[in-house]
């Protein structure tokens, strides 16, 4: 079982929430997952992910809060 | 260190930019115009060249923009693909920027040809956005209010186009058609219908996004742009059959919605978890003062007879509508979406090379700020100039100063990616 990495874009402007996950994307271990934490669904990440290899799992919270559950693909 | 991923998924850089270059230049045409007419302008909303200064700001710049933002913003905000965006891009623009000229110049020179030129390009230049973008837009997955309010906005545009078609077809081949009626209903549905309904599905998502305000309700996320197509809707057909009454009540509550939605998105601002006071903030809190203002004078005017009967009544909502509202709406987000887009593309170009820029560097803070000081200026100057004419030179000058401040601003944003994307290419 792999670490978690978090990144809580709540409360920060645009990119600075997509430049950390793409940093922390980086990074990431086979057996890792990055929580990514915004207020809306971020369709460009998607985009990212789709075509590098990763897979995602997005879930809302009762607050609005978007998880979004990274993993590497395979 | 720059990440190594990339955003194949959203359109050529190239796509977008080319609207927003193209469109403050209409704005300008529309402050030179009112330097070579002066106070004529204000002797009738129906003479030629009120309709040619309407359309240089609604047509040329708005439309010009709003087409813009959307093609790029689709695929990155809700995710829905633009079907070959280079060949819709082209024609859209295209026959836009080709449209807008034939028309402004049919209306001042009276000339039938030009009409007859202007509407089957501006016909296949905005039918074909219209279709794609449809598509797009019912193919999507997405299920957000925004999604809902763009759907219904270019529906909006869809009534628009075919009305303003229409005239412009009377116009140019001179058939009978009740000409009052169609261009009441042609010029709410523009500024509302679509342009409106517009700012709504993307204040749901930027207020919050880029202002840090708590989101909207999720009542009014929905009912806003919902309630203003049906308002419209009843509005029309009230129009229609000539029920003078209830088209005036329609017209009452539609004026309600909007001072609604200005309300609440200065309510929201004012919420904002950083006290930053950043160009965006001012270009959107205007706008939406002038919403207000102008939501109240259209009341006042249906209520009080001496300010329906006042010729300049209708200037004075159109100035706070095409000059101060959606000018401001849109340059506040130029200033946003050039800046996101040369950050995004330049991310994409990948690593080794220099760090791409912060976005906040990418067009100076105290030009912005200069131009939203020229906004005003020319906003104020226009609705002055309605009452006392010989002020419609100043409004004129101060037109083309903040238009033409506009463009050098996303020249600087534009040229400062060009410049990157060259050394990134010298590098990799």
């Amino acid at each position: 079982m792999g670490a978690q990495h978090v990144v809580d874009g709540r409360g920060l402007l645009p990119p600075e929430p997509l430049e950390l996950a793409l940093a922390a994307l980086d990074k990431l271990q086979a057996d890792d997952e990055l929580l990514v934490l915004l207020y809306c669904e971020p369709h460009p990440l998607y985009g990212v992910l789709d075509q590098n290899g990763y897979r995602h799992r997005t879930e809302t919270r009762p607050d609005g809060t978007v998880e979004v559950h990274i993993r590497k693909a395979g | 260190m720059q990440p190594s991923l990339s955003f194949e998924q959203a359109p050529p850089v190239s796509v977008p930019f080319r609207f927003f270059l193209t469109a403050p230049l209409f704005g300008v045409g529309a402050g030179l115009l009112l330097l070579w007419q002066g106070g004529d302008v204000f002797i009738s909303r129906w003479s030629p060249v009120a309709l040619a200064l309407t359309h240089l700001l609604a047509l040329g710049f708005m439309l010009q923009a709003m087409c813009g933002a959307l093609l790029q913003m689709l695929p990155v905000v809700v995710g829905a693909n633009i079907w070959r965006p280079r060949t819709v891009a082209a024609l859209t623009h295209g026959g836009l920027t080709l449209g807008s000229v034939l028309l402004v110049a049919g209306f001042l020179s009276e000339s039938p040809w030009l009409f007859r030129l202007a509407a089957p390009v501006l016909g296949v230049g905005l039918g074909t956005f219209i279709v794609v973008v449809l598509i797009a837009l019912i193919r999507t997955s997405a299920r957000s209010p925004t999604v809902l309010a763009l759907r219904l906005a270019v529906g909006g545009l869809a009534i628009t186009l075919a009305l303003g078609v229409t005239l412009a077809s009377a116009f140019g081949w001179n058939f009978s058609l009740p000409l009052v009626e169609l261009t009441h209903l042609h010029a709410a549905w523009g500024l509302l219908g679509w342009s409106l309904i517009l700012v709504m599905g993307v204040a749901l998502l930027v207020v919050p996004m880029f202002q840090l305000t708590p989101p909207y309700r999720p009542t009014l996320a929905r009912g806003l742009p919902l309630g203003l197509a049906a308002l419209l809707v009843l509005w029309s057909l009230a129009l229609l059959w000539q029920w003078f009454l209830p088209a005036r009540l329609f017209a009452v509550l539609t004026a309600l919605l909007l001072a609604t939605f200005g309300g609440v998105t200065l309510r929201l601002q004012a919420q904002r978890r950083r006290k930053i006071v950043e160009p965006t903030l001012l270009f959107w809190r205007a706008a939406m003062i002038a919403l207000i203002a102008a939501a109240a004078l259209a009341v006042v005017q249906w209520s009080v007879p001496a300010v329906g009967d006042y010729s300049g009544t209708s200037f004075l909502l159109a100035a706070l509508m095409i000059v101060g509202m959606f000018p401001a709406v849109i340059s506040g987000m130029l200033y946003k979406i050039v800046p996101f887009l040369n950050w995004m593309h330049l991310q994409n170009l990948g690593k080794p090379g220099p760090a791409v820029p912060n976005m906040k560097q990418m067009i100076p803070e105290s030009r912005m700020r200069l131009q939203f000081r020229l906004h005003l200026a020319a906003l104020l100057l226009c609705l002055l100039a309605v009452a006392w004419p010989p002020l419609a030179y100043g409004a004129g000058l101060a037109l083309v100063a903040s238009f033409g401040l506009l463009e050098w601003n996303l020249i600087t944003g534009v040229r400062l990616y060009v410049r990157y994307q060259r050394a990134l290419a010298a590098k990799a």
